[in-house]
């Protein structure tokens, strides 16, 4: 008969087994849990007993967790293909095709890579969303938050420079508009404003060195098979470990905090809720790339756009995005604003309250305020994905494509003056009023005076003018969102911030609200830019 | 102040200045090493054929292969470059409306180039246009105009 527990008692207690494994034979007393933590490089990085509440799934959901995961899932995945594919224009796309049909596993491992990719992005977004609603970047947090935010950016990163490698139309295209954002950047780019006082060219701006060269091309390709292969992953994995490290230092935010709290052993509680979640994730990865092929279009052709052009759905928002602002305010000040608002955020949100727990009551503002943001996100990426077709006009998500549409109308921009006054009286006033006015409104009496008056409003308007009750509507709307969001919540909530904290605070809710209220004006309202100063290329 | 010893604090102020000094420039130099100085990219001029050939209206032959649209009105001969002005996709022409779609953000422009609808921020480029002496039309995509009053005359139209 076969002793199992007789042959493993004997391979411990050989000479080689005792080299690899430093702690002394194995008894599951709580000295030995502790030393199979801190003896092991790679385990050593948690700490050796943990807070319970540290540990529970509803808490922290394991997403950070799962994140590496998909991390290790692409690096594995990402190093076998090297070994079949060559990048070079003649070649890249010969080799996708032979790793789909020719290669043993080799569609499989593609599908694999790409799945963990998409899934990586979405992860990591909702493990930002989780850790902003516990309020877990907020003292002595902030920096780990800020190297988060810099995580998501190059998780983005890597995306993009990977869907140029197949080198298919998705590819070029989707690499062409990317570049060209660069190529609007101010002062940096040949197409940005203030292009002229650096001397900017075509072929010696920012996007040149992207692109090495003046359109997407072989020493393109090369550059970002660097980019994704070498340079991004180094980066991305320097951060990661200051990542973790700090979450080490700066302990677990889960509250709330009892007083001798009895600790759990991390081996095996935690360990084995990280292991489960990595078995789940790489089962959900495998399962779902054997039923789902991994998109690849036709051959790159740098002449022919495909009709429409989608981005992937993780930048189709901001594919969306470019169709209401000027590439440089939609493609460059906006995503910049947002991640060094993100960035601030601990050092703007002093509320001292809702750390290491969900709380829509303690945290009003600021939760209320990130989920609009979130909101809007994904709304962008909703029309986007479903409610764009050929000529990237307005289809619904029922209709068919092949529907007769009617020509986009005419828009329009308002006079310079009409547009500059505008957004004066839009920032003064949403910036003064909710300062301005002392006293607590209440939630009732404001929404039925504001929907009097817009009764009252739509009247006029509607007998004065010719508008459809539909546009009136849909006005309604955009303003009751900016009256609540912009007017009534910072009204209640923000008014006793410090100056400098509430115009940032207010900037920023006033920018998120601009960028809903211009598509109402342009969807609505055919409004091609409510300022235009062409001379600057600045067109909002 | 001359002949005072060099304190051994100031010696490291210098070395150190000077090792910092190194990196920064070794940057600098790895960041010019990501600018080419040679580009191996297809020529921009290319022989469009007989201007004869072109009847009025917009002309898609040379899109795919040179990304250039030769229109022809009453008076002569202009080339618009087949780049979008917003972002740089392609658009197409649409001949029963009239007009170029771009199929990424959805841009308009007329056969004049101007923007009707959509996002872009400025007409489409015009290229240069020479008559060679077999009749043939020489288009530089190099060489680009898309100011109004400037577009419609000068090397970006030819009176054939």
């Amino acid at each position: 008969m076969l002793d199992l527990d007789e042959i493993s008692k004997k391979v411990y207690e050989t000479q080689v087994w005792r080299s690899i494994f430093r702690h002394s034979p194995w008894k599951d007393a709580p000295r030995d849990r502790m030393r199979h933590i801190v003896d092991n490089i790679w385990l050593h990085l948690h700490p050796a007993r943990i807070r319970p509440r540290a540990v529970k799934v509803s808490y922290s959901w394991g997403l950070g967790g799962i994140s590496f995961m998909l991390y290790l899932i692409l690096t594995v995945t990402g190093v076998l293909l090297m070994f079949y594919y060559r990048p070079t224009v003649e070649l890249a796309y010969q080799d996708m095709k032979d790793l789909e049909f020719v290669v043993t596993l080799g569609k499989f491992l593609r599908n694999a890579h790409r799945w963990s990719a998409h899934a990586m992005v979405l992860i990591v977004i909702l493990h930002m969303v989780r850790v902003f609603l516990t309020g877990a970047y907020k003292k002595p947090r902030e920096f780990n938050w800020g190297i988060g935010v810099l995580l998501l950016t190059i998780t983005l990163f890597l995306s993009f420079t990977g869907y140029l490698l197949p080198w298919d139309q998705l590819a070029i295209w989707a690499v062409t508009v990317g570049t060209n954002m660069a190529g609007a950047t101010p002062f940096m780019g040949n197409e940005g404003p203030f292009s002229g006082l650096l001397g900017m060219r075509v072929n010696n701006d920012v996007r040149f060195v992207l692109l090495g060269g003046t359109t997407v091309g072989a020493s393109t390709l090369i550059r970002f098979y660097v980019l994704h292969c070498v340079l991004v992953p180094l980066v991305a994995g320097a951060l990661m470990i200051v990542h973790f490290w700090r979450v080490r230092k700066d302990s677990f935010s889960a509250a709330p905090l009892e007083a001798d709290e009895e600790k759990l052993d991390v081996w095996p509680h935690l360990i084995v809720r990280e292991y489960l979640a990595a078995a789940l994730t790489i089962l959900a990865i495998f399962l779902w790339s054997v039923l789902q092929n991994a998109p690849l279009e036709e051959l790159a052709n740098a002449t022919v756009t495909p009709n429409p052009s989608k981005a992937p759905w993780y930048f189709v928002g901001l594919q969306e995005l470019l169709v209401y602002f000027d590439p440089w305010i939609a493609g460059v000040i906006i995503p910049n604003v947002i991640i060094v608002g993100l960035v601030a955020m601990p050092f703007i949100d002093v509320n001292p309250k809702g750390v290491g727990y969900y709380s829509l009551r303690e945290r009003p503002l600021a939760n209320t305020m990130f989920l609009s943001g979130i909101f809007l996100w994904f709304l962008l990426i909703f029309i986007g994905y479903f409610c764009r077709g050929p000529n990237w006009g307005w289809y619904w998500p029922w209709e068919s494509w092949l529907a007769h549409k009617p020509l986009p109308p005419p828009t329009w921009d308002l006079p310079a003056w009409a547009g500059a006054s505008l957004m004066i009286f839009y920032m003064a006033f949403g910036m003064a009023a909710p300062r301005l006015i002392g006293g607590e409104i209440s939630w009732s009496r404001a929404i039925g005076a504001f929907v009097a008056l817009f009764l009252l409003a739509v009247g006029g308007l509607k007998i004065f003018t010719a508008l459809a009750a539909a546009k009136l509507l849909m006005l309604g709307f955009f303003i009751f969102i900016f009256f609540l969001l912009g007017f009534l919540f910072p009204q209640r909530y923000l008014k006793g911030l410090d100056l400098a904290r509430y115009a940032l605070t207010m900037s920023l809710i006033l920018m998120m609200l601009g960028v809903l209220l211009k598509i109402g004006l342009r969807l609505g309202f055919d409004i091609k830019y409510v300022l235009s100063l062409p001379q600057f290329n600045f067109n909002i | 102040m001359p002949g005072e010893p060099i304190t051994r604090r100031n010696f490291l102020w210098v070395g150190w200045s000077a090792l910092a000094t190194f990196f920064a420039a070794s940057a600098a130099a790895s960041a010019r090493f990501l600018f080419p100085n040679v580009l191996y990219e297809p020529s921009q001029k290319f022989n469009a054929g007989r201007a004869k050939d072109y009847p009025v209206g917009v002309s898609t032959r040379w899109t795919k292969l040179q990304r250039v649209w030769i229109v022809r009105n009453e008076k002569g001969i202009y080339a618009l470059w087949a780049r979008c002005t917003h972002l740089g996709c392609t658009p197409n022409w649409f001949n029963d409306q009239g007009r170029f779609r771009c199929p990424c953000h959805g841009s308009n422009f007329s056969p004049e180039g101007d923007v009707i609808a959509g996002p872009a921020p400025k007409a489409l480029w015009r290229c240069k246009v020479e008559l060679a002496s077999t009749g043939d039309l020489i288009i530089d995509k190099a060489v680009l105009e898309d100011r109004p009053g400037f577009r419609e005359g000068h090397v970006y139209f030819v009176d054939v």
